[in-house]
């Protein structure tokens, strides 16, 4: 059976729409909780943050070949971004439950919540480990050295602004239910600048990559071209970024459906930036 | 060719590095180390652990196809060791080989993403070539793998266990595959690399894979 020279800039085809699924779910969760602790909002929001990394981590299970060894993935921390995120996951999820424990009637009785030296203790663990939890896909990412369009020192910062925005985004979506009134100017205007710092930063990230190799560039292109073009230039910076700034800015009664875009494009931004992962070409020399 | 007494004093009491020299002057392109990967190591269909590239060079009257062995590098450097969650990747330090424990292996497929020669496969499933029965020979070499684990070449290592070559490196007609210790500075692989001129694959990307294509 011949075989032709991987000459033609193959995308990788092993991570797709899962795994976007879970950077996404995960992504919001530890963005929310963030948004949660900052605006002190309601514990609900704190609930759903925790909800969505469970419902992402519970869809990274079902992507994985054997899902009942997944306990494995925490023994090696000290080389592995999967392992490394596995443990904030983990780490997360139980300070960030302990933390909104005591909010919720039923657990009020546990003994940190008058306690506001344990309080602030258990508050500051959950929300390193949910700033952490916005930014190991990055990581993971960019620790490939076959896919030069994720091996970039940016490509965290962006996940991480991803997680913040589209958690403004959940936000957006919720306030009429979930919200104190008086956070949600604040929370708009902080939404209007996480929108315009995800267009500036992609447009910095494929500026600088379309200047590099040959793979990146290819990648970059995709992004550009075709099906995965229409994805990306449509869904992600036309529904996920100029969209929802413009009805946040002009139309802000109209806040939910900004969310609604917002949310969509953070999801397509996953699934690009894991579609236009273009391997480096074999050559001959 | 386990490293005898006499092979570990020559690499001053290094462990060996297995490696392969593979000679694109003497490849022809007839895949039969392709089959013999498979025959040897029972791999499902659709997988191939090793196999042969080709492509054509010039125009017609002057064309040419040229012909490249891929298989897994086995590098001092692998990027799908560090990526690797649970440890089921790993580099054995008796040989240097990049081996897997399938046992360990959760199949989240970091490692396929992150080996720049795209030479790790995942089988979905252990169907047969002939319909959903499996054949006699496939219920035994099935064995050597799991579906939804990732699996590479090995470098036959059962075989390189037992002192014998890899199976590729055996059946090779033109002798184009020339397997050895790296190490060793008498062995005949180390004496190809010395004396031709060779590439390794992506060198740049700082791997140093185990294998030399000679030029």
């Amino acid at each position: 059976m011949a075989h032709e020279f991987n000459m033609d800039l193959t995308p990788q085809e092993e991570w797709s729409w899962l795994v976007a699924i879970d950077l996404f779910l995960g992504g919001l969760g530890g963005g929310l909780f963030l948004l949660y602790q900052i605006f002190g909002l309601s514990s609900a929001v704190a609930l759903l943050s925790l909800g969505l990394v469970v419902l992402g981590g519970l869809v990274l299970l079902s992507e994985l070949g054997h899902p009942l060894r997944a306990w494995r993935a925490l023994l090696k921390p000290f080389s592995s971004w999967i392992s490394r995120g596995v443990i904030f996951v983990a780490l997360f999820l139980i300070f960030g439950a302990l933390y909104v424990a005591p909010a919720l009637e039923y657990f009020s009785w546990l003994p940190w919540g008058d306690d506001p030296t344990a309080k602030k203790t258990i508050g500051a663990i959950a929300g390193a480990a949910a700033l952490l939890v916005t930014l190991y896909p990055g990581f993971v990412l960019a620790a490939s050295p076959s896919i030069p369009f994720w091996n970039s020192p940016l490509l965290p910062v962006l996940f991480f602004s991803h997680s913040l925005m589209g958690a403004s985004g959940v936000v957006f979506l919720l306030a009429p239910f979930a919200l104190n009134g008086a956070a949600l100017p604040a929370i708009r205007v902080v939404g209007e600048v996480l929108i315009a710092t995800n267009f500036a930063l992609i447009a910095i990230y494929l500026l600088t990559l379309r200047g590099s190799g040959l793979a990146a560039r290819e990648a970059v292109r995709r992004l550009s071209e075709g099906a995965l073009g229409w994805t990306f230039q449509v869904g992600v910076v036309l529904v996920g970024m100029i969209l929802p700034l413009a009805v946040v800015i002009w139309l802000p009664s109209a806040a939910a459906f900004a969310g609604i875009c917002i949310l969509i494009g953070a999801l397509l931004f996953r699934y690009c930036v894991l579609k236009a992962g273009v391997y480096v070409p074999f050559a001959m020399t | 060719m386990a490293p005898d007494k006499q092979t570990i004093v020559r690499t001053n009491g290094k462990a060996p590095r297995w490696g392969m020299a593979i000679d694109l002057k003497r490849c022809v392109g007839c895949q039969s180390c392709t089959l013999a990967c498979k025959v040897e190591n029972g791999t499902p269909p659709g997988i191939f652990w090793m196999r042969v590239l080709e492509k054509e060079e010039g125009t017609y009257p002057v064309a040419r196809k040229v012909f490249l062995p891929v298989r897994c590098n086995h590098c001092s450097e692998p990027p799908c060791v560090p990526v690797c969650p649970t440890g089921a990747s790993y580099k054995r330090k008796k040989d240097n080989l990049v081996l897997i424990n399938q046992d360990k292996c959760i199949g989240c497929r970091a490692c396929v993403v992150a080996c720049p020669y795209q030479v790790r496969f995942i089988s979905e499933d252990a169907k047969g070539y002939y319909g959903d029965e499996l054949t006699p020979y496939e219920a035994v070499s099935y064995q050597k793998w799991q579906p939804r684990t990732v699996q590479k070449c090995t470098f036959c290592v059962d075989r390189l266990e037992t002192g014998l070559e890899p199976a590729c490196v055996q059946t090779c007609p033109t002798r184009a595959l020339v397997f050895g210790n790296l190490n060793d500075p008498e062995s005949e692989i180390a004496s190809l690399v010395r004396g031709r001129a060779h590439f390794q694959p992506r060198a740049e990307l700082g791997t140093d894979p185990s294998l030399y294509y000679l030029t």
